[in-house]
């Protein structure tokens, strides 16, 4: 009797050890997605969730990394502080997740970082931002302003011959960030700042602030508003205005621009992805979206395309590691590579990314046309103390 | 020359923006605070104009039906209850405000939406161009103030409203319907509400909060005007000129905080306000 029992848990144990090991061959790579769902990035969080999900698929379907599928966690952050600590305590705690990928407001990130510390685990941050935000366990592969500024004024310095700039902007952290940064890159490049009005974020009536750009003739304009209203109730008055002059927006994205329609006609913008971007990966990613998506599509923008190759680099430093062992990820999110839409995106300028910006002007019939592309702009050390 | 029209229109711009919740606040002495709601309430019927393909002129008659029609219902069933509870009827109105916000973004969406300008471009004037519709607001707003004073002083119904505004249980003895006056006075105000929030689109952009910023610029300018349209359209060109000249001399930041602090001042001094000597 006490023979058998031992057999019987002896068979126990290897019927045990197989379906453990089955388990663990199939196991999952777990990968967090924290987007505003609701507040504030809730207008651009379904483009976001629609490139996260065509890259898993699309790597689940070419077989998974490591001969392992992806499994992908969404969470929403809610687009602020609070909802970003709820959400990243789910994922690193009860999830469990390999790596967070993540596009999210500056205050959800400010807020996640502690607890990807607590986890040690890899986090690659998908929004541009205002630049300066360094963690050991984070990567960046959107803008800062050193990006996103350089090609607006040297286009318009080399290319229109302007000297005279005047910036306006709303009066708060992003507004002033981006133009403090703007007049220094601005007077060091040669040019000279004749003007600088700040409106308040909830102010409409741009009037006072159009008219000391008339009284101070400028050679060109540069904004950065905050997005939605003040954006459209200033381009909307400075038409009317009949001033004309060259007019760089610093915050406005393909979509806006779009439904904007001939109120934008003319504005200048720069980024790093556009729909209209001529290479064969953009073109494959856009059919690929369209195919997936249909009329569900959600047009891909500067927020969700990095999105979908932020997949593409952490399966490229898991391959380079050969497992998901957490400190070596880290350390090879740093020196991959991949070619995606954008061109190629390598994180290794202090956890920040080298990227191509674009210059593009808006058309009288609403479409985006790339006027230049400026190859490989340096985000600077933005975190000089991380290697 | 330029700085003159900036103030010239900017005054028009408040006036309209104020004349629907000074009708209201003059006749019925309470606060709309769904003034602010009405505004965005005018803004998105134009913004229904824009789709159907309608002149965008149409915008403004669409808006006040829609304005009177929904100021008739909100004083039958809202406002008409709380008239002896004038604090109360602050609440119910402001809460009225956030459910008609919420009911635009149910049915329009939160983002940002674009509306056809009836007028673009500029026009020159003494040698500077300056924007064509604003300088259509001037004569809006004169007209606006016209019909206004003339209705309220030259019309039966002006006499009575003035009878219900100066003594109600008075002007009730003599056989006039005050619950009437009031149910007309504020459809009124609704309407010259949705009708102003139609009119500032094409210079502002249409999203379900756009009527916030107006809605406290207007309360300050009723408290310190009080019951009189002469005194309204005086205190508009005051105040919109110190905040023209604040912001161009000093700051558009400070410019965006005349209006409230000049309101305080005058309130502080003069507690009844200018019309209310």
């Amino acid at each position: 009797m006490k023979a058998l029992h031992s057999r019987v848990r002896i068979l126990g144990l290897i019927a045990g050890a197989a379906v453990a090991a089955q388990v663990h061959a199939a196991d999952p790579i777990k990968i967090g997605v924290a987007v505003g769902l609701s507040g504030a990035n809730s207008t651009v969080a379904p483009a976001v969730v629609q490139s996260s999900q065509l890259a898993v698929e699309e790597i689940n379907a070419t077989g998974g990394i490591l001969g392992r599928k992806i499994q992908l966690e969404i969470v929403d952050d809610a687009s602020g502080a609070v909802g970003a600590q709820k959400a990243f305590d789910t994922l690193v705690f009860q999830k469990k997740v390999d790596a967070i990928i993540a596009m999210q407001t500056s205050a959800a990130r400010n807020a996640a970082l502690p607890i990807v510390a607590r986890g040690k685990v890899p986090y690659i941050y998908t929004s541009f931002y205002e630049g300066r935000s360094c963690s050991p366990y984070m990567y960046v592969n959107a803008w800062v302003p050193e990006q996103q500024v350089a090609p607006v004024v040297n286009y318009f310095g080399s290319t229109l011959k302007a000297r005279n700039f005047f910036l306006v902007g709303n009066d708060y952290a992003f507004g002033r960030g981006m133009l403090e940064f703007t007049k220094k890159f601005i007077e060091k490049n040669g040019g000279k700042v004749v003007g600088e009005e700040y409106l308040p974020i909830d102010g409409s009536d741009w009037t006072p602030v159009l008219s000391k750009v008339r009284a101070a003739a400028p050679d060109a304009l540069i904004s950065a508003t905050a997005g939605g209203a003040p954006n459209v109730s200033l381009a909307k008055q400075l038409q009317a205005s009949g001033l004309k002059l060259p007019y760089g927006n610093l915050a406005i994205d393909e979509a806006t621009a779009k439904n904007m329609g001939d109120v934008a006609s003319g504005m200048y913008m720069s980024a790093s992805y556009l729909t209209t971007i001529d290479t064969p990966e953009n073109q494959k990613f856009i059919r690929a979206m369209t195919k997936r998506f249909g009329a569900e599509l959600k047009t891909p923008n500067e927020l969700s395309e990095p999105q979908y190759e932020a997949f593409y680099l952490f399966k490229a430093a898991v391959e380079k590691v050969g497992s998901t062992d957490r400190a070596k990820v880290i350390k090879a999110l740093g020196e991959v590579s991949f070619v995606g839409p954008r061109g190629e995106v390598r994180m290794n300028k202090s956890r920040h990314t080298p990227l191509s910006m674009r210059l593009a002007q808006i058309q009288p019939d609403s479409s985006i046309k790339i006027l230049e592309t400026f190859k490989e702009v340096d985000p600077g050390a933005q975190c000089p103390d991380l290697k | 020359m330029n700085l003159f029209l900036d103030i010239l229109t900017t005054a028009s711009m408040l006036f309209i923006v104020t004349a629907g919740l000074m009708v209201i606040f003059g006749v019925m002495k309470i606060v709309n605070f769904a003034h602010g709601a009405l505004l965005t309430l005018g803004a998105y019927a134009s913004l229904v104009v824009t789709q159907l393909k309608l002149s965008p002129w149409a915008g403004v008659p669409l808006a006040i039906v829609v304005g009177v029609t929904v100021g008739m219902v909100i004083e039958r069933l809202i406002v008409r209850p709380l008239y002896r509870r004038p604090l109360d009827a602050i609440l119910a109105t402001w809460g009225l405000g956030i459910v008609v916000g919420q009911l635009i973004v149910f049915a329009f969406g939160r983002e940002v939406q674009f509306v056809e300008a009836p007028i673009k471009g500029a026009y020159s004037v003494a040698g500077t161009s300056y924007s064509a519709y604003r300088l259509v607001l001037v004569p809006v707003a004169i007209l606006m103030g016209v019909a206004l004073t003339g209705l309220l002083s030259g019309t039966r119904f002006g006499v009575k409203t003035r009878a219900v505004i100066m003594n109600e249980e008075l002007a009730s003895g003599l056989g006039i319907n005050s619950a009437r006056i009031r149910f007309l006075t504020f459809s009124l105000g609704a309407g010259l509400a949705t009708a102003a929030g139609t009119l500032i689109t094409p210079l502002s952009s249409v999203d379900p909060a756009m009527g916030l910023p107006w809605l406290i610029s207007a309360f300050m300018l009723v408290m310190v005007s009080g019951y009189s349209m002469i005194s309204l359209m005086i205190t508009c060109i005051v105040f919109g000129a110190c905040q023209v000249l604040a912001s161009t001399y000093a700051s558009p930041v400070l410019g965006g905080l005349t209006i409230s602090v000049l309101a305080a001042l005058t309130l502080r001094i003069r507690p009844k306000g200018f019309g209310r000597g």
